[in-house]
């Protein structure tokens, strides 16, 4: 039996790094086949060879048998490969209809010919998912879930046989999921191939046929889901025993160092992200908050940080009201804040290391007197956190992308920690980072606990949750859902509550 | 090892494009020069002749200089915060009319009156970028959109003051002439040179010192890299970027104060030949970088200089310094990657920067 | 007041407004590709000498238009690669352009008719002018619709056709979504680069025409940086209307009134000419304060989902 899709010793390099190292991937019509792997592992450069976003070093890719050479998306396109991206490429001011149509008008000639392009997308909108949409909705005012359909059937819309997705399921809520999984495995059994790239392992063994796992550029192994477990998987991605536990005595929590009254804030685009939130972070705590992206973390994070102002309620840090004050001074009272995106808000990657290194404290005394900056100052203290923390490969004048994932995490670790904070709100902090640094940054903030301060920890991964938290929080639309302490807490239970439902069974509706 | 050789290439590089650029406008300039039947060769000469032989010519040079020194710092202390502050024009013109209004209005001893018409001029023109400023900052307006419908206003108020309600009699739009105590000493007698350009190397010096030596030259920089992450860091970016666009504002209203209190005497309406502008150039030129920016400043007065010699000596005008004025800023402000039309290696680099940026994003 | 306001103004109005018609209605294009051209007072001025050199060289109007036009997309294709494939900054590029134009244009006026200010022609070419029957017998409409040439005629038939190409092509859709959305666009093949760059030769194209009339027809002579900042004027118009082509043309038009009455009041009546010109500007300015008002109420945005 021809393959749908075989790609053959796939060779992609970007200078010394080495993404696909000779990898075969395969793919039988009608499948829903996962691909997993870690962050850096190569599976989106591997995609986008295959949608002719890259082109490969070397290998060879055939579809239906037959060798073909994909050097642009719109090759890709013809070749029946469509990608949903995990950013979506839409246009916001346009309507669904024309979205789904751009670049594959109907119409005669160079006229466009909306009327039938509304019917095109009503068909398959009903055809393919018994999902009725509104071919004339704005996409701007969609919810991200139907945002996420609306690119699903751009690429139906242009008979794609082999769909990509790129973590799907990374913005959207667990019904949402459901209805994905429904939506793939209608499509699976309609004769598409399936390929989505995914970090959870829950739901490779929920709704794929085969999986395959990638790591450091190479092809670990292709298998059937019904004969692996998601330990397994996640065994192969990284190629030791996942599960390890930082040491770590229990807690003896203190006063409480911050507070969240009833607090209400507004995300971006001006829905109530942050629905009437109450928590707190004791000194000598972790918290973790537990929950699916997107229930209003970030703009809980933020408003504490003080970078999103909040509409209701209060927060207080050491009975102090800061919620609205400027970053400045939440800063100066002592909060130390390690955000989720390293690149774009916690580090400037084109400045050096240690202008990165000063931030937040550089206008103080240490660093120059009054309006001065003594550079000899601020570099002497950069190379004393370069060896304090272990960073790799950094002198204090290179610039900060000259450093991998995880020494550039470890400067922003070392800029936090060492300004004497007690508050320490960590957002994601092994995102991206290797284990050997991820073992580091555990150890740096359960150190910091024991030394007296408060960490509030916000995780997609629930290891580092159960490996690091005391007290287990879970976010679910707005709210938290439910605590636990993490002796008695169960993955199992913490996943319901972050599908909202309650810890009595009851599935909490909407309000 | 092959660090060290590629920063060697970078810096023959960096220095040599410029270089590389001038050489390649003046051909085209040679060549327009030549199908007009002239001879390049003497135009030529005596362009540089005339910029640059002998003290009076020199002075004259540098006398040019001054107003691009002005613009052009303004602009490259702005760019460097990611303000494209385009309005320099603009601002200029309020600064030259303040200086001309209270060089004037106002009876004070020297010491006292010049002083005081600076600061006027530099207030005026901060006050002209704080609209363009604050529409930034609050509204998150694009300053360049602004700036582009300010710098017209600014002529047109300008002009109307000077040609009816502040206009001094006579045939020309101009204001009334300042009195001798505001007027900045000239050291020439053959052409305008004045104080001012010391005012303005002074400034340079002072800027280089704040941008890399203080607390909120740092701060600047820093919103001007990654105002997200400066405003992590407690860095208010809204209120530092109206203080860098008033600071770009006041310098470019001292480049009025120089052309009214050292050159004209008065405001003539229609004074720039937009030096506002070529300030833009001069910061291109200097790639932002103040210290740099009087060697541009440098070159392109001596363009101007020198060209006058050259009309006046031969049949090509002066026009012919705004093409290859035009040229140079066009071919240094394209990005020709020496590996740009390779396609693997394009893609290579932004597959890289891509791949880098969606490993630790998801 | 006879002398101000009278038929007469309605067509001097219109053109008046001619120019900025054409230069608003290819930079419409160019805006909704995304692009900030400010580069079309060079275009037109191009256009502006080469239609009075072709006119005097080869005595033919027309020809001399088609060589304005094609003179004015060369530069507006030197704009276009400068910026698009080379990636030079919007705002430097375009300036340069301008001046690259202008001194260009005067260097030329010298060199090839050996003047320094302005040039006209020995003998004046005019174009016909076309009287519609019927509604030339009708005061006001015969102001607004009859008598003009076929330049002041194209200009403003080109509007619901330029519309149209925008919303009800293939061709448009595309200009649009490039305009925003570039990175969607791209991912589903389509030549981001191409389609800016088609956008950017028609705006020459149009300017082409606009400056072409300038020196043909409006007045029959070509004067150094004779194009002032109309181009400027008409990216303003383009602001202030939100970038809607019918929206667009009105208000050229009314920023056209603003020209005309200008002159008009400083000849009769002395009044500065500033009052009146600074009104474009000034409205355009307002126009961006308020819709940064309103965008900064709504705060929309869809950073969260959509490719940066």
């Amino acid at each position: 039996m021809t393959e749908a899709l075989a790609m053959t010793g796939i060779v992609k390099r970007f200078g010394a790094l080495t993404a696909n190292d000779h990898v075969d991937f395969s793919a039988h019509k009608g499948e829903v086949h996962a691909l997993v792997g870690e962050n850096g592992a190569g599976k989106t450069t591997l995609m986008n060879i295959l949608y002719g976003v890259l082109t490969p070093n070397s290998g060879t890719i055939d579809i239906d048998g037959k060798r073909v050479e994909i050097t642009s998306p719109s090759v890709a396109i013809k070749l029946g490969i469509g990608m949903v991206h995990q950013h979506f490429k839409l246009v916001p001011s346009l309507s669904v209809a024309e979205n789904i149509v751009l670049g594959h008008e109907p119409g005669k000639h160079f006229l466009l010919d909306l009327a039938l392009a509304r019917k095109q997308v009503e068909e398959i909108a009903t055809k393919k998912f018994g999902i009725s949409i509104d071919p004339d909705a704005i996409v701007a005012d969609l919810p991200v879930g139907l945002q996420q359909q609306v690119e699903i059937i751009k690429m139906l819309y242009r008979e794609a046989q082999i769909l990509i997705l790129d973590e799907p399921t990374a913005v959207l809520t667990p019904q949402e999921t459901e209805e994905l999984f429904k939506t793939i495995r209608k499509l699976a059994n309609g004769g598409k191939t399936i390929i989505f790239i995914t970090h959870k392992l829950n739901e490779v063994m929920n709704v794929s046929d085969r999986v395959t796992v990638m790591r450091q550029g190479q092809l670990v192994t292709t298998i059937e889901t019904a004969q692996t477990s998601a330990v397994q998987l996640a065994e192969k991605m990284v190629g030791r025993s996942v599960l390890f536990r930082v040491e770590k005595k229990p807690s003896v929590p203190g006063k409480v160092l911050m507070e969240v009254k009833s607090l209400k804030v507004d995300s971006s685009r001006g829905i109530e992200a942050v629905r009437g939130l109450s928590m707190q972070v004791r000194a000598n705590e972790i918290v973790g908050l537990a929950g699916v992206q997107g229930n209003g973390q970030d703009e809980l994070v933020e408003a504490i940080a003080g970078l999103r102002q909040s509409r209701e309620g209060d927060i207080l840090l050491e009975g102090e009201a800061i919620h609205n004050a400027l970053p400045r001074k939440i800063r100066d009272m002592g909060t130390a804040y390690i955000p989720s995106d390293r690149t774009l808000v916690g580090l400037s990657v084109n400045d050096s290391i240690w202008e990165n290194m000063i931030l937040g404290h550089h206008a103080y005394e240490k660093f120059g007197k009054g309006l001065t900056l003594d550079k000899k100052k601020a570099t002497s203290f950069t190379q004393s956190m370069i060896e304090e923390y272990d960073i790799r490969g950094a002198s204090p004048q290179a610039p900060a992308k000259s450093l991998s994932g995880g020494n550039q995490q470890k400067v922003v670790l070392a800029r936090e920690l060492s300004r004497g904070g007690k508050l320490i709100i960590a957002d994601q902090p092994s995102r991206g980072v290797d284990i050997g640094a991820i073992e580091f940054i555990h150890k740096q903030l359960i150190a910091m606990r024991d030394l007296g301060c408060g960490v509030f920890l916000i995780s997609a991964d629930l290891d580092e949750i159960f490996s690091l938290a005391d007290r287990i929080l879970v976010i679910f639309k707005g709210r938290i859902m439910g605590e636990l302490s993490s002796s008695e807490a169960t993955i199992e239970e913490v996943g319901r509550m972050m599908a909202g439902i309650a810890r009595d069974g009851e599935k909490k509706i909407d309000e | 090892m092959e660090r060290r050789k590629l920063t060697n290439k970078k810096i023959l590089i960096e220095i040599g494009r410029p270089i590389i650029t001038i050489a390649i406008a003046l051909l085209i300039g040679a060549a327009i020069i030549a199908l007009m039947g002239e001879d390049p060769v003497l135009a030529y000469n005596m362009l540089f002749k005339g910029a640059f032989k002998g003290l009076g010519n020199i002075i004259a040079t540098l006398q040019n200089t001054t107003p691009l020194l002005f613009t052009g710092l303004a602009v490259s202390f702005a760019f460097r915060s990611n303000v494209t502050n385009i309005g320099v024009e603009g601002q200029m013109l309020f600064g030259a009319l303040a200086a001309g209004i209270v060089g004037y209005y106002v009876h004070l001893p020297w010491f006292l009156h010049i002083p005081l018409s600076v600061i006027a001029a530099g207030l005026a023109g901060a006050l002209w970028a704080y609209i363009p400023a604050i529409m930034k900052a609050k509204l998150n307006v694009n300053e360049m959109v602004v700036c582009l419908m300010l710098n017209p206003i600014a002529l047109l108020i300008t002009g109307y003051l000077s040609s009816y309600p502040l206009k001094a009699p006579g045939p020309t739009n101009k204001t009334f002439d300042i009195m001798k105590t505001a007027r900045l000493p000239q050291f020439s007698n053959s052409s305008q040179f004045n104080a001012g350009f010391f005012i303005a190397i002074a400034l340079l010096i002072l800027f280089w010192y704040i941008n890399n030596h203080t607390k909120k030259g740092y701060e600047w920089k820093l919103i001007g890299q990654n105002p997200v992450f400066a405003r992590y860091g407690g860095i208010n970016v809204e209120r530092n970027v109206v203080q860098v666009f008033l600071l770009s504002g006041m310098v470019a209203g001292f480049a009025g104060a120089e052309q009214v209190l050292g050159v004209y005497g008065a405001f003539y309406n229609g004074f720039s030949p937009g030096y506002g502008f070529d300030g833009i150039a001069v910061a291109m030129l200097a790639k932002f970088n103040p210290l740099a920016v009087s060697l541009s400043a440098l070159l392109l007065g001596a363009l101007n200089s020198g060209s006058i010699v050259m009309q006046m000596m031969t049949s090509v005008t002066r026009d012919i310094v705004k093409v290859l004025q035009a040229v140079i800023v066009l071919l240094l402000a394209a990005d020709f990657t020496l590996d740009m039309f390779h396609k693997k290696k394009r893609e290579d680099a932004a597959g890289r920067k891509k791949a880098k940026t969606e490993t630790e994003k998801s | 007041m006879n002398e101000i306001l009278n038929l007469n103004l309605i067509t001097t109005i219109i053109r008046i407004s001619t120019p900025l018609a054409f230069a608003a209605l290819g930079g419409l294009l160019t805006f909704k590709a995304g692009i900030l051209n400010i580069a079309m007072d060079g275009f037109m001025l191009v256009a502006a000498f080469t239609g009075v050199a072709a006119a005097y060289f080869t005595g033919n109007l027309y020809i001399s238009v088609v060589a304005a036009v094609m003179a004015s997309m060369v530069l507006s294709a030197l704009f276009g690669y400068f910026n698009l494939k080379f990636k030079a900054n919007i705002f430097i590029a375009g300036t340069a352009i301008g001046i690259l134009a202008s001194g260009l244009t005067a260097v030329l006026l010298k060199g090839i008719f050996g003047q320094m200010g302005v040039f006209t022609a020995r003998e004046v070419l005019r174009f016909p002018q076309y009287k519609i029957p019927v509604i030339d017998s009708i005061p006001v409409l015969r102001e607004l619709f009859s008598g003009y040439t076929i330049l002041v005629y194209m200009a403003f038939i080109f509007t619901p056709i330029i519309s149209f190409v925008l919303y009800k092509t293939k061709w448009g859709l595309r200009v649009r979504a490039v305009g925003e959305s570039p990175d969607a666009a791209a991912a589903l093949g389509i030549n981001v680069f191409s389609i800016k760059m088609q956008t950017v030769i028609l705006s020459g194209l149009f300017c082409g025409l606009g400056g072409a009339y300038l020196s043909l027809d409006y007045v029959s002579l070509f004067s150094r940086d004779m194009t002032a900042d109309r181009g400027l004027i008409a990216l303003a118009a383009i602001f202030f209307a939100k970038g809607d082509p019918f929206k667009t043309v009105a208000v050229t038009i009314l920023f056209g009134s603003a020209q005309a009455l200008s002159v008009r009041m400083q000849l009769t009546a002395g009044i500065a000419p500033q009052i009146m010109q600074i009104i474009p500007y000034f409205v355009t300015m307002l126009a961006l304060v308020i819709v940064g008002i309103q965008a900064k109420r709504k705060h929309f945005n869809l950073e969260a989902t959509t490719a940066r």
